[in-house]
């Protein structure tokens, strides 16, 4: 198990595209995927679960991952965040 | 910490209506509830201090209300002087009575909400403490959705892409009701009752692969949906596994458990050909019946135990 933290910067937070962004990235790994904030934990591959974390800029959140891939995929959605979802 | 401010005593929405009114003190609304606890202000009004739980709700019933009636006017000023000297949480007056003007004048100037209902006190203070246990309940936020099958609150668990959020929609589309898709927050009600509601965000939307996200109550209209649920069965959705056994007659109970408390719980196979909607219908039709003390399983069994005690003497 791999776990990251990071706080949110993107001036409008995790919305639907972010969301998806990250749920699009974590569906191609078989490991699990945890995305954390203030210990409610939501499934990094359902975007209702990413959605319902309620990110905003200024969150500090912890991407959690579990099983095959785990080092890549923490790392590309750390990436993606501390870029503000500009991939 | 329960992260609740006094607006939620008035903005708090599908649980029990306090029928509360602001009458001053607004600024101080965002103020955060660090304890349920209720205080009689009747002595505190009388100029006795001493223990004075004034971090409590204050609670102004009939007797306070006839105090503060009697008070002469030049007294007013000195009693509410030192009352509001304290940080009051909030003051709440039953009877829909309204304090004087410098009481609100007061209550306004030291950031202090007060409200006023038609309730009488006791009666105030019964619902009061419902919705109090309510903020202050142990919660935790479960990747599931949660639907209301035949008046059974079904948990549905499993990875992402078993289904979940498909299996909901025909349920919905069969007459049953959503309260959350993907995340659920349970409530540690009392010791025996988990309560599930979805986030306030998400509220009645459901994600389906292919479509995107859609709101359910504004498709399907207000009786697809519900606020919150109790739940009492939990289901895990789990692609067909040739290896493993599949509960094939019923007659032992599972238990899946949630802060504590226990719910039955069953794993459903999913493979293409088997309806999980009809198969989910039945097993919340049978905890139904379980609950009225009727086990399919076992009576059956027993019927065949009896059969073969008596073919065995013939």
């Amino acid at each position: 198990m791999i776990e990251k933290e990071i706080v949110v910067n993107s001036d409008a937070g995790v919305h639907a595209r972010p969301a998806m962004m990250i749920v699009r990235e974590a569906m191609k790994y078989s490991c699990e995927v945890t995305l954390i904030k203030d210990n409610v934990e939501a499934d990094g591959k359902s975007i209702m679960s990413v959605l319902g974390l309620a990110i905003i800029s200024g969150s500090k959140i912890i991407v959690r991952a579990k099983g095959e891939g785990e080092d890549e995929v923490v790392d590309y959605i750390v990436n993606l965040i501390e870029k503000g979802f500009s991939a | 910490m329960s992260n609740v401010k006094v607006r939620y005593f008035i903005e708090g929405s599908g649980r029990i209506d306090l029928q509360l009114r602001l009458i001053a003190g607004e600024n101080g609304i965002d103020k955060e509830i660090l304890s349920g606890e209720m205080n009689r202000p009747g002595l505190a009004l009388a100029g006795f201090f001493d223990f004075f739980a004034y971090n409590r709700i204050q609670i102004f019933g009939q007797g306070e209300c006839a105090f503060l009636d009697r008070m002469p006017e030049n007294e007013k000023e000195r009693v509410y002087f030192d009352f509001f000297k304290y940080d009051i949480l909030c003051c709440i007056f039953t009877h829909d009575y309204k304090p004087d003007n410098l009481f609100l004048k007061f209550a306004e100037e030291k950031r202090i909400p007060v409200f006023t209902t038609r309730r009488g006190t006791t009666r105030f203070i019964t619902l009061l403490v419902h919705v109090i246990d309510e903020v202050f309940s142990e919660t935790k936020t479960l990747h599931a959705t949660l639907v209301d099958v035949f008046g059974i609150g079904v948990l549905l668990m499993g990875k992402s892409g078993v289904g979940k959020s498909e299996t909901a929609l025909e349920l919905v589309e069969r007459g049953h009701r959503l309260v959350a898709d993907d995340m659920v927050i349970v409530r540690k009600l009392d010791e025996s009752l988990l309560m599930g509601a979805g986030t306030e965000l998400l509220k009645h939307h459901i994600e389906i692969r292919g479509i995107g996200i859609i709101n359910v109550r504004e498709i399907f209209g207000i009786r697809s949906v519900r606020n919150r649920k109790r739940i009492e069965l939990a289901v895990t959705l789990e692609e067909w596994n040739s290896g493993k056994e599949y509960d094939r007659l019923g007659l032992d109970e599972n238990i899946f458990s949630v802060m504590d408390i226990d719910v039955p719980f069953i794993t459903i196979p999913v493979r293409p050909g088997r309806n999980i909607p009809v198969i989910i219908e039945t097993a919340a039709l049978n905890q139904r019946l379980k609950k009225m003390g009727i086990n399919s399983a076992r009576e059956l069994d027993e019927k065949i135990k009896k059969w073969i005690i008596t073919e065995g003497k013939k």
